[in-house]
């Protein structure tokens, strides 16, 4: 190798290294890529994401079939995780509820300005003769007494039946031996809701159900029935329930089948209303006369 | 052509590197081989009379880098370009044969290639890490390189055999001995 050649080549290597040096200092400069380096980042850039679409691939195919070494015990871990998640969820779930409940109990209050004791529902309706809710009180206790009227926000549930302590059997509406006062707003036609005690349903009836001659008067399935608030148990105005089939029209009175609004199985929480039912007439079955209005007796 | 085959080969190992390298984690994923290093080190070992088309390559492979990896256009040609000439320089001394010596060889570039970088990057005021954080990346960049370095310089003995004039030539190339 000449010395010419020699010197040729070093000078030329010498070229190429301070060439880079040249484009660094340019680029550290400017900051952006210049025309060229966009141009080549066109050009390669395909090939990048070619080149990572098949690694990629592979690297799926790997991780999700082959390389499973870890996953059982990440299995293990995300149903231990599963099964504590479901269970604060569940904890959650009764709270929300229950504060829903405690809501709708406000509400009641608000709504009904007498006294009331708040009670919390312990045990659900289970023999079909007997239609009985188990209360037991918040406060109250000596003051919740028989016949007293148990509503929620979403209508009347029923009667207490018996008190033990700061126990109570509510009787619910669809007990036979129920009875509320009611009326429908739409024809005023007012009657008596009665329980069925069916034993899968916990419909109610009105057997008496004053009509009036005219056709619109008529009622109809659908129509809402309230409480009437004859006798001061219940307040005037409450949605007991709405007509679901007429069962008996013979001109005079309807028979019809009632769908309470309260479902008591989802019921958690009621207000018992502390005004008793008015003490029965003493005097009801006794015969009266009328006096005679001007000394004699009418003939 | 073996230059440009050479760097071609070279550049589409690093485009699979770049792809592949970010699917793994921990300490992996910082442990990124140098191909480039180890390219521009072969180039210089294997340069036979002439240095410059060593260095050409070098430069070109190391623009390419750049493009890929996003760093200052000129910085890995610079560091590829030097890291080329003292590999050149290396030749006339060592003798770079079996797997072992193969893999210091590589570890020893890898060094020098961030040594140099590390000095470029300083000197042109370009990002850099806090100097522990830069020691660690190093040395795991320097293990990975070591690895690696049996399986690259393999790929380009064999590309070296293909361009080979003569069966001596070949088995040289083979062999790992330089021309």
């Amino acid at each position: 190798m000449t010395l010419r050649r020699r010197l040729l080549d070093w000078s030329l290597a010498a070229v190429l290294v301070i060439l880079p040096a040249l484009v660094l200092r340019a680029s550290m400069a400017r900051g952006t890529p210049s025309g060229l380096d966009t141009a080549l980042l066109r050009i390669t850039a395909p090939l990048e994401a070619g080149v990572s679409w098949v690694v990629e691939g592979i690297g799926g195919v790997w991780s999700r079939y082959v390389a499973l070494v870890d996953v059982e015990d990440e299995n293990r871990e995300l149903r231990a995780d599963n099964e504590s998640l479901r269970k604060q969820l569940a904890v959650m779930t009764r709270r929300a509820f229950d504060i829903s409940a405690l809501e709708d109990l406000a509400v009641v209050k608000h709504q009904n300005p007498v006294d009331t004791v708040g009670a919390r529902v312990i045990g659900a309706p289970l023999s079909p003769q007997l239609r009985v809710l188990r209360l037991r009180l918040d406060r109250g206790e000596g003051e919740v007494l028989p016949e007293q009227a148990v509503i929620t926000s979403a209508g009347p549930v029923g009667r207490i039946g018996t008190v033990f302590g700061p126990y109570a059997d509510v009787r619910l509406l669809s007990d036979p031996d129920s009875t509320i006062d009611v009326v429908l707003p739409r024809t005023g036609g007012i009657g008596k809701l009665k329980g069925l005690g069916r034993p899968d349903t916990y419909a109610c009836w009105i057997r008496w159900l004053d009509r009036s001659a005219t056709a619109d008067t008529k009622v109809q399935v659908g129509d809402e029935v309230v409480t009437s608030g004859v006798h001061g148990d219940f307040p005037a105005g409450l949605l007991a329930g709405k007509i679901s089939k007429i069962l008996r029209d013979d001109g005079m009175f309807q028979e019809v089948e009632v769908e309470p609004t309260v479902d008591p199985s989802r019921v958690r929480a009621v207000m018992v209303l502390l005004a008793p039912r008015p003490p029965a007439d003493p005097d009801a079955k006794v015969k009266k006369h009328s006096e005679p209005a001007f000394g004699g007796r009418p003939l | 052509m073996r230059s440009a085959s050479l760097v071609l080969a070279a550049y589409i190992m690093c485009v699979i590197v770049a792809a592949s390298w970010r699917m793994f984690g921990g300490v992996l994923h910082d442990a990124v081989p140098d191909l480039g290093a180890l390219t521009a080190a072969y180039l210089g070992l294997t340069a036979r009379r002439d240095v410059a088309p060593a260095v050409g390559a070098s430069v070109v492979l190391g623009y390419l880098i750049d493009l890929i990896s996003g760093a200052p256009p000129g910085l890995s040609a610079l560091v590829l370009a030097l890291t080329g000439l003292v590999a050149r320089a290396v030749q006339q001394r060592i003798f770079v044969r079996g797997k072992v010596m193969t893999m210091a060889f590589s570890a020893f570039v890898a060094l020098v290639a961030w040594v140099i970088a590390f000095v470029v990057r300083v000197l042109y005021h370009a990002s850099r890490a806090d100097l522990v954080l830069e020691l660690r990346h190093a040395a795991l960049v320097i293990v990975a390189t070591a690895l690696a370095g049996n399986l690259v310089w393999r790929v380009f003995r064999r590309i070296d055999a293909a361009f080979a004039r003569t069966a001596r030539e070949r088995d040289a190339a083979l062999e790992g001995l330089a021309p």
